[in-house]
This record gives structure tokens, C-alpha cells and sequence, in this order.
């Protein structure tokens, strides 16, 4: 048992950290408060970070990343997160999708794809499942039921893929260079058996980004609609099997598995930027009477406190396992906790904030406003009931 | 002697409001662009069309012009339009109250002869009380059960000139209605203790700044109120109640009828869910079958329930001064009790109502988010939850400060 | 970063969690069940159990013990609560002040005890702190001098004489060696004028009196301690004079040992209620269908398993803290969270094991009971105060 860091990670959480509050920080407020969420984007912050090798970190040495282990990536996001959580969702959607690369791409596809991610500041990557007709259904696809689920039709013809439909809410959408999609190749089947995973470069003809979403938290982040009309993909973009993509892999740990822990890690450097704004008032303020000396207050701070160092132990201990490749329900748990820790400390906070005097503080209210965006994306009762059908099914009483 | 039962003429209210908010409110209030919380600005055309409707005057006797309506039946009318559009509903809440008490208690034959006419024709004829300054510090509690004063003094003064008018110099800020108001009923500290001054909008030396909608940490409509060397009649002095009725510290005015707003943005948020999760089908049906949703969509409904029995219980309080429902305690500030289950009940039925919508539930151009950040609002200003409840635990231990 | 056991703690858990499984749990329900609290103690399962090393287990090598470390501790604690809790923290109490005198006492106070310690299967020890005027104050003393606690130690040549009553005490009534704290200043605050004294049973003048009928940890012997001229020579003395309540400068810790064993103790008491809520839900039907696949169990066992997982990654890193010898204050805050995470992870159990218009089952009660004691003396109010102050004055 060791809750301590190497040198190596102790040096990037200092990078990270230093990052995040000379350049993040700044710009954080003033982002959120731009109306049009286009505009509320920036490509100089993900440029400057992409130089430090925040947008290509996971990517290992040989292949010309920095081969950082899940603890350090777990701290880094933490870390960029307490400054900003959606431009450090920016970042970490690239590891996201670049672990994959890795891992299941063949080399035709590494060599089409990887270099140029690598060698471009501006190369982020997206995912896209999501759509209007499938939103839980792509998470707990309701069994046997083949008009369930996404429904972006692709038909191939020979050794191209001809892609109809339209995708929802699909991160870095409006901005990314190349998305995983997923596709739904044979709609005999339901979609656990029907599901093709294919790369589609920004300029794929037929393929457009529509409407970007006007979200009321994390709104550096982008959001779009993904339209294909016609679109047309070679073969050789196909990830893995036709109509295998929903078929678990042994051992993988991209994809979901990476996002339970880059959205718990994530809302923890939430929680510690609202601990350091909560503490910080406190200790200047007096209000009819030192805050400080309130029982009231010293509860709440108490309390945002533990909550905070459980995420953190517990988010650690999630990064640990996956350097170990243990795979359990540690990850999934860990974020539906997230959810609700984010939600309490940071509402707690402004409770702080009115305490104060100042009730309409906007780093405080941007914090929770951020923290919801999980109760749409992670820790909905679909995620929360998935996470305990896999603990129900454990055969033994798994203990440390 | 306990009835549930509304009377035929708060029925008929109810559903004339409720019939107004389905055709000409809601559709204007759920367009994408009035959704956006930073920056929207008040629909005054619903504001006059629902004063046309009489709910602006609607606490007035019948026989002045007015429906005779009791707090309860303003906190229903306040409810059906805030499911509309919060801002609007709260103008009128804020003009009825303050009409009703000024006209119906606080002023004299001479005031009512003098200002009511007015008030009654002039469809934009709004009310504002200005009380708040800027350096009165809310408490949070620090006197709590404590023998040590920390009374809030009055900064704003109204002193007699030559002429026998008074002169009002100070600042109010954060005001309810103050741009649109023609009549402010203001909070001044005299030589004879705090007294309520009436000071038409015109009276010169009075200036309104309206506050900015950035942010959106208001509802309705909002000013800063400037007074140098505002003079007014002498006989715009309201009796030595007003102060204590209007803006003292055990003072409900106002109370059940912005709670009853808060209630209504529940309402919407809930109707909007269980409308759309009865047809949304995930997992092989409309979501509102599932276990997870039913079990949710009943707690946000056990909540907006929960809020309803407790204002309104506070506005009947309000309408009966002196009945104690139970004599289980002494008196309790009920308008305080409420104030609490509904700033925390509605935000919880808010948020857990979102949730039925996915990611639709934090998108800019959907009322759902709207909903969350406006029952936020409610919960973080006014009077903190906190310092509420221990002057209830004052309340309940008999305690009073000297 | 590393979560994994090293081959001597993976060994001890598996001791510990054999003797839960064969010699704990068989008894629990029983014990819990009987209505005399002094009948609810037996010797039997203590003596057992120090004859496999849980009483003795910090004591040090030098003195013929297995000196476990604290991320041991934590683990055999939580294995043995997972059989009872009450049992468990009989024999973490030993531990709690074996600690004490191996920090505190001199050489020869530990020749007095420690070998008859080691030695004595029923070798048990007890503190002295609450009295009926002073709990929270004790936790959080007050600067009047006439609060706080009340037991007073007057000197007497080379003896101390001590006067008072102790309620709640912990073993207090088959312990042999009590740890009592005594006012030995009464003209100033407390926290300036407390003293602290070993008292073995049979001292003349002290007794225990009333054994307290607590509504759950009913195996746990919660006694008053009665000292009428008690007499303890000054050699029985611990520390300094007055010197009981001071604290250095900067330590954030409280009552660091006591607060990781009662955040172990209850994830021990969570992972039970995991253990059977699971098997429950797998096992019965309702309306035909199986209790699992119903959506809201489903929810309440994910939650369940959720607030056990993020407490036991909170436990273990400050069991680590503790052998990096890193005071923080995550420690008072882990405890905290043990009250929260244990009441709702039983109170969900109970919820689970309901069945219309039968009473509640009587396992997941005794469960529910026994996390409430949390509420009492470690969740309670005061603890989250002093933990709050903490953080403000501290925080880095």
C-alpha cells in the first residue's frame, strides 16, 4: 500500500499545475461567460498545451508520445481540471480515443492517423455514439430489441462504406479532426451485434458538423451534430470487425473504461477548486462575524473537504488498477460517485459564497453549473444501474 | 376545520390564469432565445396583458377595482404564471402583494384618495419596496441565541424641511420592480424610529438604475434606488406599523408569494418531464415505466407537494394572524418554515426532473436548465437557508432578541 | 501509487477473515440478542482470538509481539468487523492503548504491564474519558475552567488520590488496566489541567458500577467507572502533570489511532451489509421475478457498493499516512465519512431485506444498530466541528 507519487508523476501534477494556473486560469471565466458556444472555444490554449504534450500524453515513447501511466494521467486531469474542467475534458477526449489507436489500429491506419495527430497542435480527436433516437439505448441496450439504439445506417459497397444519419452532442464535434464513429451496419440485429466502429477524417465527403449545442456548464467544450449525407469512407477505416465494435474486448481499457476514470478525475479538480475558493473566503471574510468562527460554516467546510480526499483516494486507487490491468467495477463506481461528490461540494460551496455576503459569485456558480453536466452524461440512474448489474453478477465476494 | 378544498372563485382564478399561461405565456417564454439565463430581457407585453387581466390589481376589494384576493389565492395566481415565465409572474406577485397591503392596511383615507385611483387604471402602474442597502449585513447567524445585538440600522434618512415635507437621503439597492415602479413604498430611519414613506417614481432626486440582467441572479425586474434630497408631502408617512409589517426582521411580507413562484417553476419542470417521458422510449419503452424514472418523477412530486402544504399553510397563517394551526409550539414563523422546504424541495425537483431529458437537460435552448438555474436563484438569495432556520430555532425556544 | 497487499498483511487478512467466518459470525446475532448487557460478553471468543494474535497485535517485537503495521490494522479490523463489530473493537481497544503506552509510558511502567498483557488471553484495557457532565466538552474543551471533566486527582505525598465517576467507558467493566484522564488543576480551562493515570483493576477505592444497555454494539462493555480515595501511587503516572490535553504545535491529528479504527471498524460492518444485500437480492423472488432485476434494487446495491468502495480507498490511504507517519487531518475526516457512508450503506440494506408486513430482518437491524453507536461517539457533531477548524486554520 502506497498512496505516494514517483518523481516522474510528481513531475507532471508541477507541469499540469503550472499550466493550469498561469494560463488556464486566466482565460476560465471569461470563456464561460461568451454566449455563442462556438465562440466560447479557443484554439490558443489547446496549442499551448498540446506543446507541453498535454493533447498526445498517453501516446508511448516509441510512437512519439509520452507514455504517461494512468496515475500520472488521472493527476494531470485533475490538475488542469481545477482550473478548468471542460478545456481539461478537451485535452483528456484526445487520450481518450488515442489509447485506442494504439491499441486496435493496424499500421495502415497508425500511419494515416497517429502522425498526423501527432505532429499537429490542433488535432483533436472525437467519438461519436449518440443520437437523437439513442441516448441510454447505447449505453443498456434493452435486449433483443432491434429498433434500440443508434441508427447511423452504413452500407458497404465493395471497399467503401456509404454512411447516412445523423449523430448528437458529440464532444470536440465541431472541431475535431477525425471521430470514431459508431455505425450500425447490419439493423437485423440489435445493436450489440450490429455495430461497426469506423474512423472518419473532417474532410470525408458527405460528412458536416451541424449545430453546436448551447450547454449550460462546460461550455469551452464543444458539442455538435455530426451529419452524413452519402458520406463515403474507404474500408481501411474500419476499426476491428464488420459489426464487432460492441463486442468487449479482453483486456481494453480505452474507451469507457478510460472515461469512468477521466470523469472522476476530472470532477475531483472541480471539487478542489471549490475547496480552495470556499476556504480562502472564509478565512478573509467577515460577515456580522468572522465566517470562520461559525459552526455553520466550519461544518460545510468539513464536510466539502471529506468528500473531496474520498474521490481522491478513491479515483487513485482506480488509476492504480488500471496500470494493473484489473479489471473491475472500481471505475464505473468511482464515477457515479463523482457525480454525486462533484454536485455536494461545489453546492456547498455557494452555500459558502451566500454565507459570505456574496451570493452571486460566477466562479462559484460556473463550478456547478459544470458539476451538472455529469448528471447528463455519467452518473444517470442508466450508468448507476449498468455498474451494479456487473456487481451482481460477480461470482465471489471480490475484497481488497 | 380543515378543508382542502379551494373556493369556487379561486378555482375560477386559477384556471383563467392557468388558461392565459397555456396560450399566450408559454409558448413566448419556451422560444429558445428567452431560455438563455444571462441576458434576457422582461417580456413586458405579458407583463400588460396580464395586468389587463386584473392580476395586477387583484388583492384591491371588489369594490375598488380589485378580485378580493387573500394571500392564499395570490400565491395561487402567482404559481400559474411563474409555470409561464418566472419574471412576469414575479412583477405582478411583487405589485398585488405590496397593493393590497398599502391600500387595503397601511395607508389613510387621504393616502388611498390620493394614490388609488391612479393605481387602478394605469395598467403599468407597479409597486416597489425599497428596504435593502447595501451595508446591511445579513447576520448568518452570528447573534444566534445571543443576548448581543446585531440589529440592522437604517441608512437611508427622511428628515422634515421648512416646509414641512419630508427629504429622503440614502441608497437602496437590489429593488424589486424598481424600473418599472410609479410608487415606492421606502424604509427611512426618522428622529422617531424607522418608518415606510410613500415616494412617487417622479418626486424629484429619486433615480432608478436598473441592475443588470448578467448573470441572471434576479428574477422579474430590479433597481437601485437613489434619494438626494428627495422631497415628498409630509403626509406621505405611512402609520408606526408599516416599518415593522413591511421590512422588520419577524416580518413575512412577501414571503408565501415569491415561494409560491418557486413553486411554479417546479410545477414546469415537472410537467415538462413527465410529458416527455411519457414518450420517450429507451429500453424498449416510454422511460416514465421504468422503475428508475417512476421512483424519481414521484420524489420530485412528493417534493412540489411537500412545498405546496407548507406555503400555503404560510399564506393562511398570514391571512388568520394570531391562529396557531396546532398550539404544538409557539407561534412559528411559518413563512420562514416554508421558505426553507421550498428553496431546498424545488431545487432538488429541478434537477431530478432534468435528468428525464439526458443531455437536453443542461442545453441552452431547453427550459430545463432554465428551471435548475432559476430555482438555484431562489435557494442562494434573499435570507440564507442557514441563518432561516436558526431563527426558527429561536422561534420554537421562545427566544427574542432585546 | 500502489493498492495492493504484501504477502505478510494478505496473510493476516486471511487469518482474520477465517476466525470472522468460523468463530465470529456464528455467535453474533446471538450475543446481539441477549438482554442483559453484561450477559451479551463472553471470554470465550476473546480468549480464542488472542491466542491467534488479535489482541496483541501492536505490541512491539522487542516485546514478543507482531507489531503489525497500521495497514494491517486497518484490514484485520475491517475482516474481524465483518464478523461483529462489537468484537472487533474489543480487541482493537487492546491496540488503541498499547499504542498509548508504548508512545507514552516510561520503561517501567511498561515492565509493570506489558508482560502480564502479553501473557493473559483476558488481558483487556479501557480508557477513562466521558464523564456525566462532560462528553463533547472532553472533544472540544472549553476555556471556562469550571467545565470539562470533573474527576479530580489531588496529591497526596507520593500518591495521587483520585474522586469522580466515568460513564460509557469503554471494556469498563472486565478491563484490567484503565487509561483515565483526571483533573489535576482545577483553577484553569481543562485542556491545561489534565493528568493522566494507569489504573489497574482492584486499585482500592475504584470499581465499575453500571454496564451500560447501548442499543447496538451490544457485545462492546460500555461501564461506569466509580472512584471514591482512590488511591495511584505517582509511578502510574503517564507524562507530565497537566500535560494529558496538550497537543503540539500544528498537529492536526486528533485522536489518531481511534479515528482510522472506527473508519475500519465500519467498513468491516459495510462490507457485511454488501455481502448479504447481494446474496438477497439473488436469492429472492417477489411477483415472480428475481429481486435483482428489479431496476431500484439494482440502483440501492450500486450505491451500496459504491459508498463501501470509496471508503475503503479513504481508509487504507491514511492507514498508510499513518506508517509514512503523516499527521493530517484525514484521518478525523475518514472517520467522519464512516459514519455517513456506514449509516446509508445499512440503512439500504435494511431497505433491501424488506418485505411487506414482515418485521425487519433481524441481521441487517442488528447492522443499522451498530453503525448508529458511530453517531455517538465519532460522526457526531463536535468531531466534524473540530475537523472544520482544522482545515480553515491549516490547509495547505
Amino acid at each position: 500500500m502506497d498512496f505516494s507519487l514517483n518523481q516522474e508523476q510528481r513531475a507532471w501534477q508541477e507541469k499540469a499545475r503550472k499550466f493550469a494556473a498561469e494560463e488556464i486560469a486566466p482565460l476560465s471565466l471569461e470563456r464561460d461567460a461568451i454566449l455563442d458556444p462556438f465562440d466560447a472555444f479557443d484554439w490558443e490554449i489547446i496549442k499551448k498545451g498540446s506543446k507541453l504534450g498535454f493533447r498526445t500524453a498517453v501516446i508511448s515513447r516509441e510512437q512519439g508520445g509520452h507514455d504517461i501511466d494512468f496515475v500520472t494521467q488521472a493527476i494531470v486531469m485533475t490538475e488542469l481540471a481545477k482550473a478548468d474542467s471542460a478545456i481539461s475534458k478537451t485535452f483528456s477526449q484526445c487520450w481518450k480515443w488515442s489509447h485506442l489507436i494504439a491499441a486496435v489500429c493496424n499500421d495502415d491506419q497508425k500511419e494515416r492517423f497517429l502522425e498526423p495527430f501527432l505532429a499537429d497542435d490542433t488535432f483533436v480527436l472525437g467519438f461519436g455514439a449518440t443520437e437523437p433516437n439513442g441516448g441510454s439505448d447505447n449505453r443498456m441496450p434493452p435486449p433483443g430489441d432491434i429498433r434500440a439504439g443508434h441508427r447511423l445506417a452504413g452500407r458497404v459497397e465493395g471497399d467503401t462504406m456509404v454512411l447516412n444519419g445523423d449523430k448528437v452532442f458529440i464532444a470536440n464535434g465541431s472541431i475535431a479532426k477525425l471521430f470514431f464513429v459508431y455505425v450500425r451496419t447490419d439493423p437485423t440485429v440489435p445493436i450489440g451485434q450490429g455495430t461497426t466502429l469506423m474512423m472518419v477524417p473532417r474532410d470525408t465527403p458527405g460528412f458536416r458538423h451541424g449545430k453546436v449545442f448551447n450547454k449550460s456548464g462546460w461550455r469551452f467544450y464543444q458539442n455538435a451534430e455530426l451529419i452524413f449525407e452519402n458520406a463515403r469512407l474507404p474500408m481501411a477505416n474500419m476499426v476491428g470487425e464488420l459489426n464487432g465494435a460492441l463486442r468487449r474486448r479482453e483486456g481494453e481499457i480505452g474507451g469507457d473504461l478510460f472515461g469512468d476514470l477521466e470523469l472522476a478525475a476530472n470532477g475531483l479538480g472541480i471539487c478542489d477548486a471549490a475547496c480552495d475558493k470556499a476556504i480562502a473566503l472564509v478565512r478573509a471574510r467577515k460577515n456580522g462575524g468572522a465566517l470562520k468562527d461559525q459552526q455553520l460554516i466550519q461544518l460545510k467546510i468539513g464536510r466539502m473537504k471529506m468528500l473531496t480526499e474520498a474521490l481522491r483516494s478513491y479515483v487513485m486507487r482506480v488509476a492504480w488498477e488500471h496500470d494493473e490491468h484489473i479489471l473491475s467495477t472500481n471505475a464505473g463506481l468511482a464515477m457515479n460517485l463523482a457525480t454525486d461528490i462533484i454536485q455536494e461540494v461545489t453546492e456547498i460551496g455557494m452555500e459558502i459564497f451566500d454565507h459570505a455576503g456574496t451570493p452571486m459569485d460566477r466562479g462559484i456558480d460556473k463550478l456547478v453549473r459544470d458539476t451538472f453536466i455529469w448528471s447528463h452524461l455519467a452518473g444517470d440512474s442508466v450508468q448507476r444501474m449498468k455498474v451494479a448489474r456487473r456487481v451482481l453478477s460477480e461470482e465471489k465476494f471480490n475484497l481488497i | 376545520m380543515y378543508d382542502l378544498r379551494l373556493s369556487e372563485e379561486q378555482i375560477a382564478i386559477r384556471d383563467m390564469v392557468r388558461d392565459f399561461v397555456a396560450q399566450d405565456v408559454f409558448p413566448i417564454a419556451t422560444k429558445p432565445e428567452r431560455l438563455e439565463p444571462f441576458d434576457t430581457p422582461l417580456a413586458i407585453d405579458l407583463v400588460d396583458a396580464a395586468s389587463e387581466l386584473g392580476l395586477r390589481t387583484l388583492a384591491l376589494p371588489e369594490d375598488a377595482g380589485g378580485a378580493g384576493a387573500d394571500t392564499l389565492t395570490c400565491c395561487i395566481v402567482a404559481e400559474e404564471l411563474a409555470a409561464g415565465d418566472v419574471d412576469v409572474a414575479s412583477v405582478l406577485a411583487r405589485t398585488a402583494a405590496l397593493g393590497g397591503v398599502l391600500f387595503n392596511q397601511l395607508m389613510n383615507d387621504e393616502q388611498r384618495g390620493r394614490f388609488l385611483p391612479a393605481f387602478v387604471e394605469d395598467s403599468r402602474y407597479h409597486l416597489a419596496l425599497a428596504d435593502r442597502e447595501a451595508g446591511m449585513e445579513t447576520a448568518l447567524g452570528v447573534d444566534y441565541h445571543r443576548d448581543t445585538g446585531n440589529r440592522v440600522d437604517v441608512a437611508t434618512t427622511a428628515r422634515r424641511n421648512d416646509r414641512g415635507e419630508w427629504v429622503v437621503n440614502g441608497e437602496k439597492t437590489r429593488v424589486a420592480n424598481a424600473p418599472l415602479a410609479k410608487l415606492f413604498a421606502v424604509l427611512v430611519a426618522t428622529d422617531a424610529g424607522n418608518g415606510i414613506l410613500l415616494v412617487p417614481a417622479d418626486a424629484p432626486g429619486l433615480t432608478v438604475t436598473e441592475v443588470p440582467r448578467d448573470g441572471g441572479w434576479y428574477v422579474g425586474s430590479c433597481g437601485d434606488v437613489s434619494f438626494k434630497d428627495c422631497a415628498v408631502p409630509a403626509d406621505n408617512m405611512l402609520g408606526p406599523e408599516a416599518a415593522d409589517l413591511l421590512a422588520g426582521p419577524g416580518s413575512d411580507f412577501g414571503l408565501p408569494e415569491a415561494q409560491a413562484i418557486n413553486l411554479g417553476v417546479g410545477r414546469a419542470a415537472f410537467e415538462a418531464a413527465m410529458e416527455y417521458a411519457g414518450v420517450r422510449v429507451q429500453g424498449g419503452r416510454p422511460i416514465v415505466e421504468h422503475q428508475a424514472i417512476g421512483a424519481k418523477l414521484a420524489e420530485v412530486l412528493i417534493n412540489l407537494e411537500t412545498a405546496r402544504n407548507a406555503i400555503w399553510q404560510a399564506a393562511w397563517t398570514v391571512d388568520n394572524p394570531g391562529a396557531e394551526p396546532t398550539g404544538n409550539f409557539p407561534p412559528l414563523p411559518r413563512a420562514k418554515i416554508s421558505q426553507v422546504v421550498t428553496a431546498e424541495r424545488i431545487y432538488r425537483a429541478t434537477k431530478d426532473s432534468a435528468e428525464c431529458f439526458g443531455a437536453m437537460g443542461v442545453m441552452r435552448d431547453m427550459p430545463l436548465q432554465k428551471y435548475i438555474h432559476v430555482s438555484r436563484v431562489f435557494l442562494h438569495t434573499g435570507d440564507g437557508n442557514a441563518d432561516t432556520k436558526l431563527r426558527i430555532a429561536e422561534a420554537a425556544t421562545g427566544f427574542s432578541h432585546p | 501509487m500502489d493498492f495492493a497487499l504484501t504477502e505478510e498483511q494478505r496473510a493476516w487478512q486471511m487469518k482474520a477473515r477465517k476466525f470472522a467466518e468460523e468463530e465470529i459470525k456464528p455467535i453474533t446475532l446471538e450475543r446481539d440478542q441477549i438482554a442483559d448487557p453484561v450477559e451479551t460478553f463472553t471470554w470465550d471468543i476473546i480468549k480464542k482470538g488472542s491466542k491467534l494474535g488479535f489482541r496483541t497485535s501492536v505490541l512491539e517485537k522487542e516485546r514478543g509481539g507482531p507489531a503489525i503495521d497500521y495497514v494491517t490494522q486497518a484490514i484485520v479490523m475491517a475482516e474481524l468487523a465483518r464478523g461483529d463489530s462489537a468484537i472487533s473493537k474489543t480487541f482493537s481497544q487492546c491496540w488503541k492503548w498499547t499504542h498509548v503506552i508504548q508512545a507514552l509510558c516510561t520503561e517501567e511502567q511498561k515492565q509493570r504491564f506489558l508482560p502480564a498483557f502479553l501473557a493473559d488471553d483476558t488481558y483487556v484495557m479501557g480508557s477513562g474519558g466521558t464523564e456525566p457532565g462532560s462528553g463533547s466538552d472532553n472533544r472540544m474543551p472549553p476555556d471556562d475552567p469550571r467545565a470539562g471533566m470533573k474527576l479530580k486527582a489531588e496529591r497526596d505525598g507520593d500518591d495521587w488520590i483520585l474522586n469522580g465517576d466515568k460513564v460509557f467507558i469503554a471494556n469498563g467493566s472486565i478491563a484490567k488496566l484503565f487509561f483515565v484522564q483526571a483533573r489535576t488543576d482545577p483553577t484553569v480551562r481543562m485542556a491545561d489541567g489534565i493528568t493522566r493515570f494507569l489504573v489497574p483493576r482492584g486499585t482500592p477505592g475504584f470499581r465499575h458500577g453500571k454496564v451500560f444497555n447501548k442499543s447496538g454494539w451490544r457485545f462492546y462493555q460500555n461501564a461506569e467507572l466509580i472512584f471514591e480515595n482512590a488511591r495511584i501511587p505517582d509511578s502510574l503516572r503517564v507524562g507530565e502533570v497537566n500535560g494529558a490535553r496538550k497537543k503540539a504545535a500544528g498537529d492536526v491529528s486528533g485522536d489518531m489511532f481511534g479515528d482510522l479504527e472506527l473508519a475500519a471498524n465500519a467498513l468491516g460492518i459495510c462490507d457485511d451489509a454488501c455481502e448479504k444485500a447481494i446474496s438477497i437480492v439473488k436469492s429472492r423472488q417477489q411477483g415472480g421475478q428475481p429481486l435483482k432485476d428489479q431496476q431500484l434494487i439494482q440502483l440501492k446495491i450500486g450505491r451500496m457498493k459504491m459508498l463501501t468502495e470509496a471508503l475503503r480507498s479513504y481508509v487504507m490511504r491514511v492507514a498508510w499516512e499513518h506508517d509514512q507517519r503523516i499527521h493530517s487531518v484525514n484521518a478525523g475526516l475518514v472517520m467522519n465519512l464512516s459514519t455517513d457512508t456506514g449509516q446509508e450503506v445499512t440503512d439500504l440494506a435494511l431497505d433491501i431485506f424488506d418485505r411487506a408486513g414482515a418485521p425487519a430482518d433481524p441481521a441487517a437491524d442488528k447492522l443499522a444498530r451498530d453503525m448508529y453507536i458511530w453517531s455517538h461517539l465519532a460522526g457526531d457533531t463536535v468531531q466534524r466541528l473540530k475537523f472544520g477548524r482544522n482545515i480553515i486554520a491549516h490547509a495547505a
